[in-house]
């Protein structure tokens, strides 16, 4: 349960960076330059991709009726630490995307 | 009247918003207060055993100190030990008129608990106000009215909804609350307009009578019955003759095996042939909210008189929108996410407030402007205090005074209450006497001050009593950064209270 939700959150978190990034004035914010239109399509799509996994984690762990209110708290949560992060940490705010493989790794070997 | 329609929704949502925002601060502290009320009222009465005695050991010892001290009573109401309350409690007589004994799950007997108003005063505060009879519910419904408004007006006059769904620009003063304000508001817009809607929903007979006045002629009992929530008829004349009461233990099982955990039993007319004895699930089995919902047993037989009942499509969608506005269902981590919602939801209506003395500070707040402009500009900085910061100071005040007051006072849940008040006024004449920018300072650092200080009451033995101990002293650390922020925030007039709101969201 602790770990669907932790995922669940991760991926959230994942694709509202994704989704962020993908808009220009916010990849020039971390990164200071503009973004290739190829990668933004992909950054696009991987965060809507990702916050789908996010619904189906959330669904995992509460169920098809419990799992959907959670999702919805928790896109806006991380959404919410993603912009405070933003402009404070912005490197930070990406790198913690880094903690998705870790949970990978937990969910495969633990 | 404005000239565009935009600017018409700005000016409802900014003078909407600053006079009823004061209100609908205190409504959402409170809602999200209430969140762990079990858990508070755990924390105001001490006397209470952490429990780890098993259901059925304790619904055996309940039983028997009612059969020695209240075997003649026409009812018995059992409270068992649950994960959030681990209390046992036994009653006897109505619901609302009987008198409760809590016990010691580990004896047996029966334990001299303080009286204490618990997290239950937070929970009955969101939708009363403390108001007598309806009126409380009804000021709440507008003022629940006057939130979907300002959600909608604001998203009408917010032009870059999508454009700066992500942007938060720090230390810019007025911008920087405006990007705060905006993004915590639109971020958690299904949350706010969830919270609020479904809000309005758990009233709905009070606020619209009119269905049930036409079809049941107002009869609210026929209508509830209408759904399949009517009571078993009584037998009154069994009721008379002695029984031998069943084991409940079996029952109890029974019923965890087809409703999930349980919260406690009733036994009506126990001890005689006519007895009923009804289990009662917790409510955060499922989403819709299951209050009133219980299996019913013959008290004598064990057998299964009535299941709990299926809702049909329209009663079933009101109780799953109020099943989502008591935030039951899902454990812990669902609690939290709705604790985390909540909190945020009251920043985003302080960061308006404050958004709305900040905008006019330069203006105001300066000699040059004529005198009764400036009188209102102070009206509303101190009315945002002491709403805001000291709203938040009454609350931990209750929790204080719990602990405080002496156990023999009479009425000493009056006092409490008292003392919440007491406080929350003493708050806004301390705003009205000292300069703004201190008495947020005083104010909430005395605030963070006293929650941090929760922890000096000691009981930290408990698991439960422990959680709330660490909650607040995490918020207390979060309200002395805020604190220590506005002390600190740059001098400049322009840029008078600037960033104020990262910590505030953190």
């Amino acid at each position: 349960m602790m770990m669907l939700f932790a995922g669940g959150v991760l991926f959230a978190y994942a694709g509202m960076l994704a989704l962020c990034q993908g808009l220009e004035r916010h990849y020039k914010q971390v990164w200071n330059r503009t973004c290739p239109p190829a990668v933004r399509r992909v950054l696009r799509a991987a965060g809507w991709l990702a916050l789908l996994l996010s619904l189906v984690l959330c669904a995992q762990a509460w169920g098809w009726a419990m799992g959907p209110v959670a999702w919805f708290a928790v896109m806006s949560l991380a959404g919410l630490v993603l912009v405070m992060l933003l402009p404070y940490w912005p490197r930070l705010a990406v790198g913690l995307v880094g903690l998705l493989p870790a949970w990978g790794g937990l969910q495969v070997f633990a | 009247m404005k000239n565009t329609f935009t600017q018409s929704m700005a000016w409802l949502h900014t003078w909407g918003g600053l006079v009823f925002g004061w209100l609908l601060f205190a409504i959402f502290v409170t809602g999200t207060l209430a969140v762990f009320d079990k858990e508070l009222n755990h924390w105001m009465q001490p006397e209470i055993p952490a429990s780890g005695v098993s259901q059925a050991d304790a619904a055996r010892r309940a039983i028997g100190y009612l059969q020695t001290h209240e075997a003649q009573a026409g009812n018995w109401g059992v409270s068992l030990p649950t994960e959030r309350s681990p209390g046992l409690r036994v009653s006897t007589g109505d619901r609302r008129h009987g008198t409760a004994v809590h016990l010691d799950p580990h004896s047996g007997e029966a334990i001299d608990v303080r009286d204490s108003v618990g997290g239950n005063f937070f929970f009955r505060f969101h939708f009363t106000l403390d108001l007598p009879r309806n009126w409380g519910i009804f000021v709440v419904g507008a003022l629940a009215l006057v939130m979907l408004a300002a959600l909608v007006t604001g998203i009408v006059i917010h032009k870059k909804l999508f454009k700066e769904f992500f942007t938060f620009r720090p230390n810019k003063g007025q911008r920087s609350w405006l990007d705060f304000h905006n993004a915590s508001a639109v971020l958690l817009l299904p949350f706010h307009l969830m919270i609020t809607y479904t809000g309005l929903v758990i009233f709905m007979l009070i606020y619209i009578p009119a269905g049930v006045d036409a079809l049941f002629a107002g009869d609210n009992r026929a209508y509830f019955q209408a759904q399949g929530n009517g009571r078993l008829e009584q037998p009154r004349g069994q009721a008379r003759q002695p029984g031998q009461l069943t084991d409940v233990v079996p029952l109890l099982a029974q019923a965890e095996a087809a409703l999930g955990p349980i919260s406690g039993f009733n036994i009506r007319n126990p001890n005689t042939a006519g007895a009923r004895i009804e289990i009662r699930p917790e409510l955060g089995n499922r989403i819709a909210l299951s209050k009133g919902q219980a299996m019913v047993f013959d008290g004598v037989s064990g057998k299964l008189l009535s299941d709990v009942t299926e809702w049909r499509a329209a009663p079933l969608t009101q109780r799953v929108m109020v099943g989502l506005h008591f935030a039951q269902f899902g454990g812990y981590p669902m609690r939290w996410l709705y604790f985390v919602c909540g909190a945020i939801s009251c920043v985003m209506i302080a960061s308006g407030l404050v958004l709305f003395c900040v905008k006019r500070g330069r203006k105001y707040a300066t000699a040059s402007a004529d005198a009764s402009a400036r009188r209102w500009y102070r009206v509303a900085e101190v009315c945002n205090i002491g709403f805001v910061a000291g709203l938040l100071l009454a609350c931990v005040g209750l929790l204080w005074a719990s602990r405080l007051l002496p156990v023999e006072l009479a009425h000493r849940e009056g006092w409490e209450v008292r003392a919440f008040f007491g406080v929350w006024l003493l708050a806004l004449l301390h705003a009205g006497i000292r300069p703004a920018r201190r008495a947020w300072v005083e104010q909430l650092g005395l605030t963070a001050l006293l929650c941090v200080g929760l922890g000096v009451f000691g009981g930290l033995a408990d698991g439960l009593r422990q959680g709330v101990v660490a909650c607040a002293g995490v918020l207390g650390v979060l309200l002395g950064m805020v604190a220590w922020r506005v002390q600190h925030a740059a001098p400049a007039p322009l840029k008078g209270r600037a960033g104020r709101s990262v910590e505030a969201g953190a």
